[in-house]
């Protein structure tokens, strides 16, 4: 990382669930990314990501430390953190384009306006003609990239994803990594994508961190220098698979 | 609700109608006509009317105008009790359910009225509000804000986290949360506590009527053929109530279903 100052930062940061015995997801944590960096959090189920995620989108204060983006320190959830939750979240009672619109609603755009955005972003995740459908009659991938796209329309300069694509199979799964590969390609954005999948991390990430079990810090971090754009025959190359031994290992899984 | 189950619901209305048409032809002329109303004999009840004497006694309530006034004239209180009700208990159910400050201050008054029947306060609402229509609405009202509350302060408490979060990390504050995110999430269950109501609202309503006991209306009409006793008047007015609370309801769930489309399973 050059001289520039990180976009987000989280310095010391701790959190603990409250209960009967307290469980400590987050200690000491440091972590800075990069403007336009895509960063990927990888560890393993129940070792704090989701947590830190929440914290990064001002759902949750750190019992300790300091979160600060853009020099500014978060104090609640925000449409410059675009933020995509773990669970399914797309708005059944809303069609597609009124899910996709949303958040400029919120942001008080007029119809045309927002109309104009809502086509665009249909048009980038190929989703034109389910404009007017229901999310039920979309699959689990395709609502998961109206999510996707229902963040992207605020246009926000981070983006927070949470396992976007944990609850899908694995070929649906590389598909939807392709079209977000596609997506952050198109349109440059801070990313920390949150995921317990090495390859998945690999594939899509500038840089990789892994955190270790409960509570979650950071145990190893990955520059991943594939070249982009990245394809199928990036996923077989040598230096992917060297790369993917390392944090195999780094994550305790070798 | 599918072509199909409206037709089963016809066809098991027409078996029941038709199994009556038989057991009182049957009945005809071989049932007492004399009874013992327990101070005295009263004489030509048909304790099982043919439809021949139902037609011609609906015939006559509805030339004198009788029936058809009473039909207005009940509807409109339950109409207005329904509405007045509803206003009062989705507002306050929708106002728990989001505030929980609001919510610490009616919960105690809720759970006390509601396992009191509204009948219970018929007598008060009477010396409080008088003969007339206003008593007979408010008590409606009063049965059916308590249902609404529940439902409505039920539909804000089982909205999902997840759309809340949602919808606040997309930047919507509460106002805009609560519109697009809690009303319609809620509405199932505020639209099911109304339909119930409505049904309480026609107990009700028939029962207040005995009091100030004068036509038109059916709940006299019923006291009324009770008195001398007139059967066939008397299932004519069962009847109406009956099919008048299943034209509300069913008018309640082609509501119901043109606002839940969302949830429909096949596409």
């Amino acid at each position: 990382m050059s001289g520039a100052p990180p976009i987000l930062e989280a310095t010391g940061v701790a959190y603990s669930y409250p209960g009967a015995t307290p469980t400590r997801a987050l200690e000491g944590l440091n972590l800075a990314v990069a403007e336009n960096e895509f960063l990927a959090v990888l560890g393993p189920v129940g070792c704090g990501k989701t947590t830190l995620l929440r914290i990064f989108a001002g759902f949750l204060r750190p019992a300790a430390g300091t979160v600060r983006c853009a020099a500014a320190s978060i104090d609640g959830p925000g449409w410059q953190r675009g933020y995509v939750l773990q669970e399914e979240a797309i708005f059944p009672w809303m069609s597609v384009r009124d899910n996709v619109e949303f958040g400029l609603l919120a942001k008080r755009l007029d119809p045309q306006a927002r109309r104009a955005i809502g086509d665009d972003l249909l048009r980038l995740i190929g989703l034109s003609s389910f404009e007017s459908a229901w999310p039920r009659e979309l699959s689990a991938g395709m609502s998961k990239m109206v999510e996707v796209a229902r963040v992207l329309a605020t246009d926000p300069a981070i983006l927070l994803l949470d396992e976007p694509f944990g609850a899908l199979d694995a070929q649906t799964r590389a598909r939807m990594q392709d079209a977000l590969a596609r997506l952050w390609e198109q349109r440059r954005k801070t990313v920390v994508f949150v995921t317990h999948d090495a390859e998945e991390a690999l594939y899509l990430a500038d840089r990789i961190v892994v955190l270790s079990p409960r509570p979650g810090k950071i145990k190893a971090e990955f520059a991943v220098d594939i070249p982009r754009p990245r394809s199928l025959d990036s996923r077989f190359s040598p230096a992917f698979l060297d790369l993917k031994r390392k944090v195999w290992e780094a994550t305790g899984a070798g | 609700m599918g072509a199909v189950r409206i037709r089963r619901a016809a066809l098991a209305l027409l078996a029941l109608a038709l199994v009556y048409g038989v057991a009182a032809e049957v009945a005809h002329g071989r049932l007492p006509t004399r009874v013992w109303m327990g101070a005295h004999f009263v004489e030509d009840v048909q304790l099982l009317p043919t439809y021949g004497s139902l037609a011609e006694e609906g015939a006559f309530l509805v030339e004198s105008r009788i029936l058809p006034d009473s039909i207005v004239v009940s509807s409109r209180r339950v109409l207005e009790g329904l509405l007045l009700g509803s206003i009062a208990g989705i507002l306050l159910g929708l106002a728990t359910g989001w505030a929980a400050s609001v919510q610490y201050l009616a919960d105690p008054w809720v759970t006390f009225f509601r396992f009191t029947p509204a009948l219970a306060l018929l007598p008060l609402f009477v010396v409080w509000f008088g003969y007339g229509e206003s008593s007979k609405v408010l008590l409606i009202a009063a049965g059916v804000a308590v249902i609404t509350l529940l439902g409505a302060h039920q539909g804000v408490r089982r909205v999902p986290r997840v759309y809340l979060d949602a919808a606040a990390a997309l930047g919507a504050g509460p106002g805009l949360r609560f519109r697009k995110i809690v009303l319609p999430l809620a509405f199932p269950s505020i639209f099911a506590s109304v339909r119930i109501a409505a049904g309480l609202a026609w107990v009700t309503i028939v029962v207040a009527e005995l009091i100030d006991a004068r036509m038109p209306s059916l709940g006299y009409l019923l006291a009324l053929s009770g008195a001398y006793p007139r059967v066939p008047t008397m299932l004519i007015a069962i009847a109406t109530v009956g099919a008048l609370v299943l034209a509300f309801d069913l008018a309640a769930l082609l509501l119901h279903a043109r606002a839940t489309r969302w949830m429909r399973r096949s596409a």
